[in-house]
């Protein structure tokens, strides 16, 4: 009788022991079902606002310029991310967005030779005419190079993927560099 | 009571046992004689350790945003929750994205496999124990190849542009051929693309080499790498001693070459659409057919990359031009914006990307002037050697390009937007001077209405047709 009470109580006390060493133990291992970063990788180095340039379109076809105070961090990547947030919001004055449809950023990468790399949103359907290719693909790349001088080209990824070109005119296979075409002298 | 209790946490222990070995299973990667156990986290691994195995170093970078793999020369770039690796410099898709771990990340066998291990040269292979990482990618994948030539008075830079990273040597065998030799890829061509060249007759490929055939007397002067797009380079020219010149009555062997016009759009692809119902598909095969009788009329044989409402590739219309080795390249096109008010016409001729940058300094510097900013200093970029030998060819498109927009300037009511220039996907790739011109905006009403009009399709046929012919007489 005391030897089988014995045997009980050890035997809870190893159970108990190993769901412990399970659940609170140091090695265990746990996966973000959606692997969100965010809360696991370094928190940006906060900086000071600092007044950046913008560019959206004109009523004459062209990108213009607005002049706007955002806080930019000083990791590269996230200053790209701050510029791009600024222009999916749009414009605030007479000006109209570059990118005509809802879009969120969903990534940055920047590699070692000066390209950034930006994901955003596809659009929810099919889009034409060159001009409106070209003044959302200047309006981004443009926008990104003039405030991050440490880059040199910027390619735009829709929803993860290159894209060969939106509307059948840009080649946006690859980075594109800073072209001043589009902006209004 | 209690008797029963016993088979209960029995089934409990081994249930926890078998659940803890089950969530705490490993891998175990051997490589050069060494083997590591790697922390298996349901169809993940742990990535780190494989890598440190074959002793690539791997860390969070802060300013890139993205995990940077350093091995060699190598750099490859991910970030946990996207599909894409940035492998020196280049994007890739992957099927599926890393995650974070307790370790830093994880990811698939394929994704370590394919997106980590092949670009540093290495590949993974199953042993009874785990897997074995073995030195050389996969010599199975392909690398495809995009040749493209460029003549100068005395030599021609060939350049093969890989679609991937992929260690090449050029190499000259005893027979004298010439040679492209891959380490680790079977070279593909690319169908599309076309070879003009006075030197080089064809490049072709054979298991993991690319074969050069040159003209007689033509061989390997030098040859390098590029990243950015990876490119190999090969200076060819003359080797051997120059025969004795022929006389300068000799006939000189040419052919009527055609001017390729390309009507933009076609098929289910309509492009941009006035309010009215008038596509630019449409437009644009009205006004190519109508261009195509001033070109002849003038005297130019001309072919048109599409003669119906039928859709073809992007990169079939310039293969056209490339065939039949056209003396020009002409993409027709009609715009759209979003302002309404926005019109007129525009002629646009192929960026390189890297010419665009020559001004980026001072774009910087006057738009911050004029928009009361501060100015940053911007470092140089390099002219690379893909743009050289292009310079003839874009620098004659300019020359065309001004001759069209010359003429569109002058037809009435139409406002002048200019020569741009911008990397368009149907100008890369044309080894002739290539132009697009946009005839006008669909999205301005009054534009719209014109544009319509049997009339005004002639006259921009007619204005086009006199910038190709006065661009043709003075070359």
């Amino acid at each position: 009788m005391t030897r089988r009470v014995f045997l009980i109580i050890a035997a809870a006390a190893v159970v108990l022991a190993v769901l412990l060493w399970l659940f609170f133990g140091p090695g265990r291992p746990s996966v973000s079902p959606t692997g969100a970063p965010v809360d696991v990788l370094p928190t940006p180095t906060p900086a000071p606002e600092q007044k950046v340039m913008l560019l959206f379109a004109g009523p004459d076809g062209l990108l213009h310029p607005e002049l706007r105070n955002v806080p930019l961090p000083i990791e590269v990547h996230e200053r790209v991310r701050a510029i791009v947030a600024e222009v999916l919001i749009g414009p605030v004055g007479e000006l109209q967005p570059v990118v005509p449809w809802e879009a969120e950023l969903n990534a940055v990468f920047v590699d070692g030779q000066g390209a950034a790399f930006i994901d955003i949103t596809p659009p929810p359907e099919p889009i034409d005419g060159s001009r409106i290719e070209l003044l959302l693909a200047y309006g981004l790349v443009d926008s990104i190079l003039l405030n991050c001088p440490s880059l040199t080209s910027v390619q735009i990824l829709f929803g993860g993927h290159e894209v060969p070109t939106l509307t059948g005119h840009l080649d946006l296979s690859r980075p594109l560099k800073l072209n001043k075409a589009f902006i209004a002298s | 009571m209690r008797r029963a209790l016993i088979p209960v946490l029995v089934l409990l222990i081994g249930t926890s046992v078998l659940s803890g070995q089950e969530m705490m299973q490993t891998v175990e990667f051997q490589y050069a004689g060494r083997g590591v156990s790697v922390p298996r986290i349901g169809s993940r691994i742990e990535v780190i350790p494989v890598l440190a195995l074959i002793g690539a170093g791997a860390e969070y970078s802060r300013a890139a945003g993205t995990y940077v793999v350093t091995y060699g020369e190598h750099t490859l770039q991910f970030t946990p929750g996207h599909r894409l690796v940035l492998a020196d410099g280049d994007l890739h898709d992957t099927t599926d994205a890393p995650v974070p771990s307790p370790g830093g990340v994880a990811a698939s066998f394929e994704f370590i496999d394919r997106a980590l291990l092949a670009p540093l040269g290495f590949r993974l292979e199953p042993i009874p124990q785990g897997y074995r990482i073995a030195v050389g990618a996969r010599f199975d994948d392909p690398v495809i190849v995009r040749p493209a030539a460029a003549d100068f008075d005395a030599t021609t830079t060939l350049v093969l542009t890989l679609d991937r990273a992929a260690e090449a040597i050029a190499r000259v065998d005893d027979n004298g051929e010439i040679t492209v030799v891959f380490a680790d890829a079977s070279p593909r061509l690319d169908p599309s693309s076309r070879l003009r060249s006075n030197r080089v007759r064809a490049v072709s490929s054979n298991g993991q080499a690319l074969l050069i055939t040159t003209a007689p007397n033509v061989g390997l002067l030098d040859w390098h790498s590029l990243d950015s797009p990876p490119r190999v380079i090969l200076e060819l020219g003359r080797v051997f001693p120059t025969p004795t010149p022929a006389p300068e009555y000799a006939p000189v062997a040419t052919g009527p070459s055609p001017v390729v016009i390309d009507p933009g759009h076609g098929g289910k692809d309509t492009g941009a659409a006035s309010d009215s119902g008038l596509t630019e598909r449409d437009l644009t095969l009205a006004v190519a057919r109508r261009l195509a009788g001033e070109l002849r009329a003038r005297g130019h044989q001309v072919r048109l990359t599409r003669d119906d409402g039928e859709g073809r590739a992007l990169t079939d219309r310039t293969a056209i031009a490339n065939r039949v080795e056209a003396e020009v390249f002409v993409s027709l096109h009609a715009n759209a914006s979003n302002f309404s008010s926005v019109r007129g016409s525009e002629t646009y001729y192929m960026s390189l990307d890297d010419q665009a940058t020559d001004e980026a300094a001072a774009a910087l510097a006057e738009l911050e002037n004029e928009a009361g900013g501060e100015s940053e200093e911007r470092s140089d970029l390099d002219l690379i050697l893909w743009d050289l030998a292009q310079a003839s060819v874009l620098n004659e498109s300019a020359e065309l390009a001004l001759e069209v927009q010359t003429r569109l300037n002058a037809l009435s009511n139409i406002r002048d937007r200019g020569v741009k220039q911008a990397p368009f996907v149907v100008l890369t790739g044309a080894t002739m001077p290539a132009i697009l011109v946009e005839v006008g905006f669909l999205s301005n009403p009054a534009e719209a209405e014109r544009l319509a009009t049997p009339e005004h399709q002639q006259a921009l046929a007619g204005a086009i047709a006199q910038g190709i012919d006065a661009f043709l007489r003075q070359r």
